[in-house]
């Protein structure tokens, strides 16, 4: 009979282990998307950007030297790097900070 | 003429764009791969124990590949203005030169800085959260080392 009951509140436990592991993964799995989301954000922006501009303007001011359009696309590039970054930091900084409270460390 | 053009244009002109491009690249490459490693390392000993801040702390991860897109972009404009030795005169193969050895080298200090900074600062922050901003900061002004040598690289590069 004890023994049953032993069964019983192991398998309770095992229960909510794998409840708990299955909010973790997908806590897990939501962080990662908004990292994998910013990453590439800020790996492909910049390209993107570079070659877009360089086209555009080019296309739209074509009077402008060849030089002054590199130029101009750099630039641009670089700008909005630079704000895909300030966003993640920002989301990070003030987004990152509600899932704490709900996780501790762990043995 | 033919003499004057083969001492403005020597056949070894497009030489030393060349190598600007391929040294912008090489080292803002060298410096984002250190950053990177350095600050991954402790990435992965923090998350041991505090999981829940893999977020922030990817951010020097994020910051070194920064630096090789700084590096990826002056190779770019470079290699865009590379040609055959007859337009290609050798004073703009120096100036490719200074311009891809200045950004390479700058991205090379500023990925150091952020793998050192990125180590200890996402250890320290694991222990005490309010280390983040100064974390943020030491990064920033790491960081703003290799956007100055982009800045000279893109001013050389105007010339």
């Amino acid at each position: 009979m004890s023994n049953k009951t032993k069964k019983g509140n192991g398998s309770d436990g095992g229960q909510t282990k794998v409840s708990k592991q299955r909010s973790q993964d997908s806590q897990d799995y939501s962080s990662f998307k908004v990292v994998l989301f910013y990453c590439s954000l800020i790996v492909f922006l910049p390209v993107v950007t570079f070659f877009a501009l360089k086209g555009f303007v080019l296309e739209q001011f074509f009077t402008m030297s060849d030089v002054k359009v590199n130029i101009a696309a750099a630039v641009g590039a670089v700008g909005a790097l630079h704000v895909a970054l300030g966003l993640y930091i920002y989301r990070a900084y003030f987004g990152g900070s509600d899932s704490k409270a709900s996780q501790s460390k762990q043995d | 003429m033919s003499t004057d053009v083969s001492n403005d244009n020597p056949i070894y002109g497009p030489f030393f764009g060349v190598m600007g491009a391929a040294s912008a690249i090489i080292f803002s490459a060298l410096g984002a791969a250190y950053g990177t490693a350095k600050s991954g390392t402790g990435i992965a000993a923090m998350s041991v124990m505090r999981p829940e801040l893999i977020m922030k702390s990817i951010i020097p991860v994020v910051m070194a590949g920064i630096i090789a897109i700084y590096g990826l972009v002056v190779a770019v404009l470079i290699a865009g203005q590379l040609d055959t030795p007859t337009t290609y005169s050798l004073y703009k193969g120096f100036i490719h030169l200074g311009a891809g050895l200045s950004v390479g080298f700058s991205g090379l200090a500023a990925g150091f800085a952020i793998g050192i900074v990125g180590d200890a600062g996402v250890r320290g922050t694991a222990q005490q959260p309010r280390l983040f901003v100064g974390m943020i900061l030491i990064l920033i002004f790491a960081e703003v080392l290799g956007l100055y040598g982009l800045i000279v690289a893109i001013y050389l590069y105007t010339k």
